[in-house]
């Protein structure tokens, strides 16, 4: 399953708007800056996302982990690094949070409510461009290697299961974090995404 | 009878309501102009306010207080967006008295989900927020967050006071040094042989007591997150030749053979080289120290593109599996020690593995009792910035 460079950019472009919208949703809710850069994209068969994603992330990783439904069904996951999910949600709590550099149960939720919104205001943009809404399932939040974290995406089922990489950075005071949107999608799914875009660029 | 009447129909043995009221979380149900539809027992034991009372009218009429985000994330929830607020950011979202118990702390704290709800048609109807109460797990991680930090302040506290006593330690140590060398250059007077021989014990005792008092200096300042790291380019093989040279006496006197094996060409690394001779010369020390026959072998193994490895192995007595698990921590030492004369500070080998990380290596420990041990440290060809 291949999306030309049209079709790969205009998804860029829908995460690029979803992830600003996200970022000032929580400018809003913290009362702070909060700024991200655009999107890098790269969709893979499901087996061959190790590689790319070991390349960018290392060690233990903060995910928060949500499946959709609708038009588009498949898993969303926000992917960070452990310490700097850490540092994001002492920084957007303002210090309270993952003392001794660790997320204690209410700085997981603060990033289960980050999760919630960049996910859900990516995500939501396949529903608008479908004229569909995307439904979601409750936040789920995992502390674990990048290779247990991947292996829970391998969801079984019936048909090619493709992931899209969205790689960015949320920018606040003097942090930069390097976040990773991973969308797990069947191929009737990503199908109706790059048909949906192949309406709007034409 | 009526659950198996119930079963025969096909009847729903319980409706929402009933699921409600026997869970232990607080169940808010409005409608799509916020009317609320559903409330359940937890609700009212919380509020002291009855479903009758509230269900069907607005929820601003209610006279509850709302946290500022929950007006908007109901709504956005009756738009058909599943919403999480965390009580960190939050707090809470209906104003409810703190639980017995916890008064001190101002209001109930919540973790809440809002789940939107589809009518009959598939379209967004109304929005259901599930409440959970967790004031006491807040309590408990502020109760954590204080001891923590009431611990890194006592550390710190530690770490200054080493170091302080560490700096006015070894000025006297120095002077003492000083006038021991004057003292045996005749400069007071002629020194006799024996005299000679004293003043160069002192003098070997002094230096000893100087390495501690360093070892001491560097832990406190790796503990308090002040050890400067000072990159810059140079040949690792020339260091562990240096390395070796600060041991050779030791090793001559208890007749221990002294190997060294490195590339025969100069091998840049970039990092910080006063660190990296700090780990040699204490586990190169280490190996003299308690290896009585036999030979010390040093080697860097240049396999990896990306690291570098010191090898330093001994012919000694080895490491015990219990003591291997925490001889890199401070103040440790190994149960084997031969003698309380062979003692230092028992931070070498917590200092080495510091310094090393410190530099993004990493320090590693083979050892088999009664035949020798292995240390290996793993540094990056070039050191990382330090993170702030």
């Amino acid at each position: 399953m291949n999306l030309d460079d049209f079709a790969l950019d205009a998804l860029g472009e829908l995460f690029n708007v979803g992830l600003h919208r996200a970022a000032a949703s929580l400018s809003e809710i913290t009362g702070q800056r909060i700024d991200v850069d655009m999107p890098r994209l790269l969709i893979c068969p499901i087996e061959e996302i190790e590689k790319p994603l070991a390349e960018l992330v290392g060690g233990e990783v903060a995910t928060v982990h949500q499946m959709f439904g609708g038009a588009v069904a498949g898993d969303a996951v926000l992917l960070l690094e452990h310490d700097k999910a850490a540092a994001l949600t002492k920084l957007m709590t303002d210090g309270e949070a993952a003392l001794g550099g660790r997320l204690d149960q209410s700085a997981r939720e603060v990033l289960a409510e980050i999760g919630n919104i960049v996910l859900g205001a990516c995500l939501s943009g396949f529903g608008d461009m479908l004229d569909l809404p995307v439904s979601f399932q409750v936040p789920r939040i995992h502390i674990e290697s990048l290779k247990q974290i991947l292996r829970s995406l391998r969801v079984s089922t019936n048909e090619v299961q493709y992931a899209v990489i969205a790689a960015t950075q949320f920018r606040l005071s003097t942090l930069k974090v390097d976040g990773y949107l991973v969308v797990a999608v069947g191929a009737k799914s990503l199908t109706r995404v790059s048909q949906a875009l192949a309406r709007r660029i034409a | 009878m009526i659950e198996q009447d119930a079963l025969s129909t096909g009847a729903p043995l319980v409706n929402l309501d009933q699921i409600g009221d026997a869970l232990d979380v607080g169940m808010l149900g409005v409608d799509r102009h916020l009317v609320v539809t559903m409330w359940n027992h937890w609700l009212e034991s919380a509020t002291g306010r009855n479903a009758a009372d509230v269900i069907g009218r607005p929820l601003d009429d209610l006279g509850v207080s709302l946290a500022p985000a929950a007006r908007s994330a109901l709504e956005r929830a009756v738009g058909g967006t599943m919403v999480v607020l965390s009580q960190r950011l939050h707090g809470y979202l209906i104003e409810i008295p703190a639980p017995s118990g916890y008064e001190h702390v101002c209001q109930m704290q919540q973790s809440v989900r809002i789940l939107p709800v589809a009518g009959a048609d598939g379209q967004p109807a109304g929005a259901l927020a599930l409440i959970r109460d967790v004031t006491e797990r807040v309590a408990q991680e502020a109760e954590l967050r204080s001891a923590m930090e009431s611990a890194q302040q006592a550390n710190r506290a530690k770490s200054d006071f080493l170091a302080a006593m560490s700096h006015d330690l070894r000025t006297p140590i120095g002077a003492m040094l000083a006038y021991a060398d004057l003292l045996a250059e005749g400069i007071f007077g002629t020194v006799t042989d024996v005299q000679r021989e004293k003043l160069l014990r002192i003098k070997q005792v002094g230096a000893q007591l100087v390495s501690i008092v360093d070892e001491i200096l560097t832990f406190a300042r790796i503990e308090a997150g002040r050890e400067p790291v000072h990159r810059e380019s140079f040949d690792a093989s020339q260091l562990v030749r240096d390395a070796v040279l600060s041991v050779e006496p030791q090793a001559a006197s208890k007749k221990l053979e002294l190997v060294c094996r490195y590339p025969d060409r100069p091998l840049s690394i970039d990092t910080d080289v006063m660190k990296v001779r700090q780990i040699l010369v204490n586990l190169l020390g280490n190996a003299v120290k308690f290896t009585d026959h036999g030979r010390i072998t040093v080697e860097i193994v240049d396999t990896d593109p990306e690291k570098v490895s010191f090898v330093v192995a001994d012919t000694g007595p080895g490491i015990s599996e219990e003591d291997q698990r925490r001889i890199f921590d401070s103040f440790v030492q190994g149960t084997q020690s031969a003698s309380r004369a062979q003692r230092g500070s028992g931070l070498g080998l917590s200092v080495s593995r510091s310094l090393a990380r410190l530099l993004g290596g990493d320090v590693s420990l083979r050892s088999t009792p009664g035949r020798g041990s292995e240390f290996t440290v793993t540094l990056p060809r070039s050191a990382p910035p330090r993170s702030p």
